[in-house]
């Protein structure tokens, strides 16, 4: 037998013997046992050992009571069971809960409810929106009034040096139209800065689409740490490490996950707390 | 009332067997009670079992039986189903009963012995031996007796894995590794 084919081993033989190994594989194995009187003497070892087991096994469980008896009483109770002209409570909630669609509507209730506490009570709640005197204070601004808008410019028109120090003053028309579709009936001064959501200094146009009214107290992410972000963006794009419609794209989508993104934090810094760049209405 | 709110809102119907059709069931189950009763008994006083749990353990399982197939459920591998559902009802009987220990003869207690050796001197030899193989026995994991009891009473690895809740590869092992731990007792 030595350098013919391998012999198998005891899990294959073990397989053959329970009928457990695929037909094709199988008929391999026997064809080798009809010329290996070794791997023969295996499969009686096994035998042998099954043998045994059986034996043991006899010790193990006692000679079983006569059946007429259990018989008699399974027969009762399934007379009772079959003349019942509708399903007790128990077989009623053993039906409902087994059901496989109420199982997942349970299965799939409970992840949603599951999800929603996480939601809720894991997730910081984030300090976008305050009320004061019955306004709801943005800290980034309602999408369908202001989209976002910008002017046709290249990376080197808004790099231009005379836009870097060019202090933006926003009409009063346009701020009072702002504040207007926001619902701010009185604004109160120095409190809001009517705020560029892309800011002229990144290409941001005149346009109301553009304007909210952006608080500078009663919350975190306020009109300084917008007028940081617009800053350092401009500083990127200006020396090439992003371009001009992405840093256009982030300010508008979410000013404040672009803040935390770019100045790797998940608070704002200390020291943009009284960064000013642009005006406060006054 | 409210399952069949609940069924209509679903869109479930509800299959429920008249008198017609639950007689000829039970009496279905009651040819299945003769042919697996005494095959499922066996094993589940392998788990541990007094015999009068075990009855009524089967008979939980024939009931349970009935109720499945008046469900209009499915039929196919009766034995694998009736063998999981006493696995699991034995199972919980024995946790309900506090028994954590397997209830088996140990070695010494072995009193009738069935020889078929023709003198004494043999019939002392396999009275031996049968007290190593039960030693081997008793110090297997549960799982492996499982799948040995449930392979002894014919049932195929893939229902042993269905019923034991383990892969079919672990059943083959399980069962190999039994074996050879059975043969090496012996010496052989």
């Amino acid at each position: 037998m030595q350098g013919e084919n391998p012999h198998p081993s005891d899990h294959d033989l073990l397989l053959v013997l329970d009928g457990e190994l695929p037909i094709h594989e199988a008929e391999k194995v026997r064809a080798h046992l009809a010329r290996c009187w070794t791997c023969r003497a295996r499969i009686t070892e096994f035998d042998n050992t099954i043998v045994d087991f059986i034996r043991v096994r006899e010790q193990l469980i006692p000679p079983l009571p006569a059946v007429e008896g259990p018989q008699a009483l399974l027969r009762l109770r399934l007379a009772k069971l079959a003349t019942s002209s509708k399903p007790t409570l128990y077989e009623r909630v053993g039906t409902f809960l087994q059901l496989r669609a109420v199982r997942l509507a349970w299965g799939a209730g409970f992840a949603l409810l599951l999800s929603l506490i996480v939601w809720r009570f894991v997730q910081p709640v984030p300090d976008t929106t305050s009320r004061v005197a019955g306004f709801e204070i943005r800290s980034v601004p309602d999408p369908r009034l202001t989209p976002g808008a910008t002017l046709p410019l290249t990376r080197d028109d808004v790099c231009a040096a005379e836009m870097v120090d060019a202090a933006r003053i926003v009409p009063v028309d346009v701020a009072k139209k702002v504040f207007a579709a926001y619902g701010v009936d009185t604004p109160e001064p120095r409190a809001y800065e009517v705020d560029y959501l892309i800011t002229p200094a990144l290409g941001g146009s005149d346009s109301i689409r553009n304007f909210w009214p952006q608080p500078y107290r009663n919350t975190v992410w306020n009109a300084h740490i917008k007028d940081a972000l617009e800053d350092h963006l401009r500083q990127l794009v200006c020396a090439g490490q992003i371009d001009l419609a992405r840093a256009q794209h982030e300010i508008a989508i979410d000013w404040i996950s672009a803040y935390k993104k770019y100045f790797r934090t998940q608070n704002p810094l200390p020291e943009h707390a009284t960064f000013l760049k642009d005006r406060p209405w006054e | 009332m409210l399952l069949d709110d609940v069924n209509s809102l679903f869109g479930v119907e509800r299959k429920t067997a008249d008198r017609d059709q639950t007689l000829p069931l039970a009496r279905d189950v009651e040819v299945l009670f003769a042919e697996w009763r005494a095959p499922l008994l066996g094993y589940v006083e392998t788990l541990g079992l007094p015999i009068e749990e075990g009855e009524e353990v089967v008979q939980e399982v024939f009931l349970s039986l009935f109720q499945h197939l008046r469900q209009g459920k499915s039929r196919a591998n009766l034995r694998g189903w009736i063998f999981r559902v006493g696995h699991n009802l034995a199972l919980k009987r024995r946790y309900d009963l506090g028994r954590q220990v397997l209830q088996q003869p140990v070695p010494g207690d072995i009193e009738d012995v069935r020889d078929m050796a023709p003198n004494p001197e043999n019939a002392f030899q396999i009275k031996q031996r049968q007290a190593r193989l039960l030693v081997v026995v008793a110090a297997l994991s549960e799982q492996d007796r499982c799948c040995l009891h449930l392979r002894a009473e014919g049932l195929r690895y893939r229902e042993i894995a269905e019923i034991l809740g383990i892969s079919l590869g672990g059943v083959a092992l399980s069962i190999g590794r039994s074996l050879e731990r059975l043969r090496n007792a012996d010496g052989r």
